[in-house]
């Protein structure tokens, strides 16, 4: 019961943060009216202690014990100030999300800038639902940190909320922050299904040798090396007698050529489709073959290597978007 | 793995907080208490280092009944200070024994805490101070220590946390002097094993072996105008009539307006006939401060007649008697006269009561009373031939003197021959009575001590006297001193100055030695009366004469309100201040004065730009600057990262950059 209450109570403060923030532009500077600071488990049992020996001190009239008790207090205070101070005046100077699949972990890339002569420390980002990743910037000084994000659904998105927080400097009081960027992540479908690879040269770009058996193609020749060729097709011995770089050709890689489209699939929903196309896009990058598209709305030509594949991805990403 | 095995040298400080504080409480801890925290520490140590198995948890439930039941044996109760404090340190080292996470070390950190919070309690000496202050920074620094992130040197949490102590100063002193305190205790205070110097409802010199001089003070009297000779400066505390040859009691019966038993009880309200005294001679008018006490009666300058004040009556016995319990510190303003007489008779009933003597005690001492008084023509010469059988018998002043047995004014007499003031007292009275002069004991505080940098007179419980008043026909009651014709230099001192005691040789050889220790006695001094001290009534007093309104709460809330309120200003402004963006030197501001410029012409630097690629940039856009903004552009580089250049040269860049205008296309 108090599991959703508290729930219920954290999805209205969070909205009502929302609200009040808005959204965040980049380069941004962390100000005081958006740092929010609670005590934590060990700060709260701290107070106690401090209200215990207050009542003691009252009670023997003693005034060491009530000095010594202000004092508490009173380093408690100052550090409650230092605590929101590790944040405030921090500058978010970039943020950059890598894509992932959906239901897998993705990565954004967080860089702040301390242009105060004072060291933040102990400060930690997440976003909902992840660990916390931890990290300090010295004083006049930058640091990156990663923060895992999960990817919920295919498509586009923005970046979920960032959770900035810190227990500088005694790890009693709490100070974070929600940071709303104006980021996009792309999230590809999730990598599923069964069925196998359909046939080979299916399309425009059909060869005839549909019988050969992959690995035992013909010999082609050699071409010259382009960025994104896999380095298994390298032809090292020729580098290593002085030769630039070049890339072993094989004819009639019927099984090497695929254009992947819908057919087939059709008594699968939407997203299964994707998924089982983008786990044929990786098959393919195993079996560093040439793949491309053909969906509705979405072509891409034939090609190979990890940035042709992710562009197939970002394809599949961004399949059926309302443009 | 532990938390520590993260290579943390900080938590050096947390166990270096512990010992301090459990050093400083060593004085009321059980023997055995700081061993087992030194073999805690050990095993903590051993078991980090080599990852030793934490103990089970039979073992540490079976240490901590272990422990209780130790402590239960040592004071023979859980309750009371130095047995928490033992309890609290025992349970601390079993924390230590498996202190494992940070959660722990928190933990450990809170007892800490407490353990210099029963220091606190239990001594307020001056000296102790440094080692408190110490304590605390320890604790501040290890709290440092424990926050999460990368660890951090234990000089750099040293120098933060003395930072943030020092912040924390004002609060601390704002809310110690208006942060109300309270009149009295919500639970009694666990009893006090040891025996000090001050009143009380009765008197048994003979049971006491040895009075521990106590420096608290009981009263304070700033005189308007002179000051009273030392000789008079006796301070009328319970009188005390009945005498069952032992113990020395008040009156149980109506007379004396102070029937009444137990302390911290209200003294009856007895309709008191206010005897009729001839307020003659000098009149010192002084304001007394006049601690809490026991006895319910208000220690007063002899003799105070009663003031307007209706809490206050005078008793037949000229005490002054308060209706209400003296719990907490009360002020009031009193006239003295030491010269006033009473020329009433005695009444019958006073007088059996002064009278009143056991049957069957003391009887060489009844013997000798009554051998001397069929010498004697009067009364008055009886008492001096009691004062000349005391100051020639050879009698002795001791704060250590013998117990004495049943016939107590005997054995004091004839065998001892050694006492303090309440002996004599006790045995001159005791004789007074035997030789048919009626006589009291009267107990209070004798002298006091002048405060030169208060300008008051304190009188402190170690000052606690006890004398004898004897009634002699057409003269009435007549204060006599035994005390003073066997110890005369007990009365005439102010107080026990250094140079007059036992090292006196040493002193007066080292002038300086002397004022140092002098100058340490007063500091001492204000130390007790004016901070250990502190309270209700005084801080009723400051807010009163700063300024904020009449003596009541609301003062001090008001009081309290407004320092809270600076204070929190002041930190927010000092704490956040470094939290702004350090301001850029001359030479940066001076050049970026320069980009702007150039940004309202449409020229600004983009963020991936170098300084000298923009100028590169620009220099095509405007081809008749480009000479000047290149040259501008090369001083800049060369001052900002060559060898460090003479002032005079980064003068003549600035009034350069100051001077340069970018001319429209």
């Amino acid at each position: 019961m108090f599991a959703g209450l508290r729930g219920r109570l954290s999805g209205r403060i969070e909205r009502w943060a929302r609200k009040r923030q808005g959204t965040d532009t980049l380069p941004m500077t962390l100000l005081g009216r958006r740092l929010y600071i609670l005590p934590t488990r060990a700060g709260i049992a701290f107070g106690m202690l401090a209200f215990v020996m207050l009542v003691a001190g009252l009670n023997y009239s003693n005034s060491l014990a009530l000095f010594l008790t202000f004092m508490v207090a009173g380093f408690m205070l100052v550090g409650m100030h230092e605590c929101q101070r590790t944040l405030q005046g921090l500058e978010l100077a970039q943020a950059q999300a890598d894509d992932c699949h959906a239901g897998d972990d993705g990565l954004v890339q967080l860089r702040f800038v301390n242009a105060a002569p004072l060291p933040r420390r102990a400060l930690a980002a997440r976003t909902p639902g992840q660990g916390d990743s931890s990290f300090d910037v010295e004083r006049l000084g930058d640091a990156s940190v990663q923060v895992k994000y999960h990817g919920a659904r295919r498509g586009r998105h923005r970046l979920e909320r960032i959770e900035l927080s810190t227990t500088a400097p005694f790890g009693l009081f709490r100070c974070w922050t929600w940071l709303y960027l104006p980021v996009e992540v792309l999230i590809y479908p999730r990598i599923a299904g069964t069925r196998a690879l359909p046939a080979p040269g299916a399309g425009r770009h059909a060869r005839q040798s549909s019988a050969a058996a992959p690995g035992e193609d013909e010999w082609a020749g050699l071409r010259s090396y382009q960025s994104g060729d896999s380095p298994r097709s390298i032809a090292w011995k020729a580098w290593a007698r002085g030769a630039p770089l070049m890339v072993a050709q094989y004819a009639g890689s019927g099984g090497s050529d695929y254009l992947l489209s819908f057919r087939g699939l059709e008594s699968l929903d939407l997203e299964s489709r994707l998924s089982q196309l983008a786990a044929w896009i990786s098959e393919c990058g195993r079996l560093d073959a040439a793949c491309g598209l053909a969906l509705p709305g979405a072509e891409v030509p034939l090609g190979r290597g990890s940035m042709h594949r992710a562009t197939l991805l970002r394809a599949l990403a961004r399949y059926g978007e309302a443009t | 793995m532990t938390w520590l095995q993260g290579g943390r040298g900080a938590a050096v400080l947390p166990a270096a907080a512990l010992s301090l504080t459990a050093l400083v409480n060593a004085h009321h801890l059980a023997w055995w208490c700081l061993p087992l925290l030194a073999l805690a520490m050990g095993w903590h140590l051993r078991a980090v280092l080599r990852g030793s198995p934490q103990p089970g948890r039979l073992a540490r439930i079976g240490f901590a009944l272990f422990v209780t039941a130790g402590v239960a044996l040592s004071f023979h109760t859980l309750n009371g200070l130095s047995a928490g404090a033992t309890l609290l340190g025992a349970m601390t080292a079993a924390k230590l024994f498996e202190a494992r996470s940070r959660r722990d070390w928190y933990v450990i950190s809170g007892a800490t805490v407490f353990l210099l919070l029963a220091a606190c309690l239990d001594r307020q000496q001056l000296w102790r101070l440094p080692l408190y202050a110490l304590s605390l920074w320890l604790i501040a620094a290890s709290l440092r220590g424990l926050g999460r992130g990368t660890a951090i040197p234990a000089p750099i949490l040293l120098r933060e946390s003395a930072r943030q102590l020092l912040y924390a100063v004002p609060l601390a002193i704002v809310c110690f002097l208006f942060f109300p305190r309270l009149p009295g205790a919500f639970w009694a205070i666990a009893g006090d094993d040891e025996a000090i110097t001050g009143l009380s409802d009765e008197m048994s010199p003979g049971r006491i072996a040895r009075l521990a001089e106590s420096e608290e003070p009981a009263l304070r009297a700033r005189f308007n105008g002179a000051l009273p000779p030392v000789r008079q400066r006796y301070w009328r505390g319970p009188v005390l009539h009945d005498f069952d040859g032992y113990t020395w009691r008040r009156h149980r019966g109506g007379m004396n307006g102070g029937g009444r038993s137990g302390p911290g009880s209200a003294p009856a309200p007895t309709p008191a006939p206010t005897p009729a005294l001839d307020y003659a001679g000098p009149a010192y008018r002084y304001s007394e401060t006049l601690e809490p006490n026991t006895h319910g009666t208000v220690v007063a300058l002899e003799l105070t007649a009663p003031p307007p004040d209706a809490s206050i009556s005078q008793s037949a016995d000229y005490q002054l008697i308060s209706r209400r319990p003296i719990l907490q510190v009360r002020s009031y303003d009193l006239v003295a006269y030491p010269l006033a007489t009473d020329r009433e008779a005695l009444s019958d009933e006073a007088r059996e009561v002064d009278l009143a003597l056991p049957r069957d005690r003391n009887p060489r001492s009844r013997a000798l009373a009554e051998k001397l008084r069929a010498e004697s023509v009067n009364e008055a010469v009886f008492v001096e031939r009691v004062f000349a059988f005391l100051r020639d018998g050879g009698f002795e002043y001791t704060l250590t003197p013998q117990r004495l047995g049943r016939d107590a004014t005997d054995e004091l007499l004839f065998g001892t021959r050694q006492g303090f003031c309440g002996h004599y007292a006790s045995a001159f009275v005791d004789l007074m009575r035997a030789g048919g002069v009626p006589a009291r004991v009267v107990t209070g505080y004798q002298g006091g001590e002048w405060n030169p940098f208060g300008r008051y007179l304190v009188v402190r419980q170690k000052d606690a006297h006890a004398w004898a008043e004897v009634w002699l026909p057409g003269r009435g009651w007549i204060r006599t001193d035994p005390t003073a014709v066997i110890a005369p230099d007990r009365l005439s001192r102010e107080s026990l100055q250094f140079g007059d005691s036992d090292g006196s040789s040493l002193l007066r050889s080292r002038p300086w030695l002397a004022s140092t220790l002098r100058a340490w006695d007063a500091l001492n001094a204000w130390w007790q009366d004016d901070v250990v001290n502190f309270n209700f009534a005084r801080q009723l007093n400051l807010a009163e004469r700063l300024g904020f309104g009449d003596r009541d709460w609301q003062t001090l809330a008001t009081a309290l309100g407004a320092g809270l309120c600076a204070w929190l200003a002041w930190i927010a402004w000092s704490v956040r201040r470094l939290a702004q963006s350090a301001r850029p030197d001359a030479l940066a501001r001076a050049w970026r004065r320069v980009e702007r410029r150039a940004a309202t012409m449409g020229l600004a630097r983009a963020p991936h730009e170098g300084v000298l690629a923009w100028c590169e940039r620009v220099a095509q856009l405007r081809p008749a600057q480009a000479q000047t903004l290149q040259a501008l552009a090369r001083r800049y580089a060369e001052l900002r990262y060559g060898p460090p250049a003479a002032p005079a040269e980064l003068q003549r860049f600035l009034r350069a950059a100051r001077a340069f205008r970018f001319v429209p296309a």
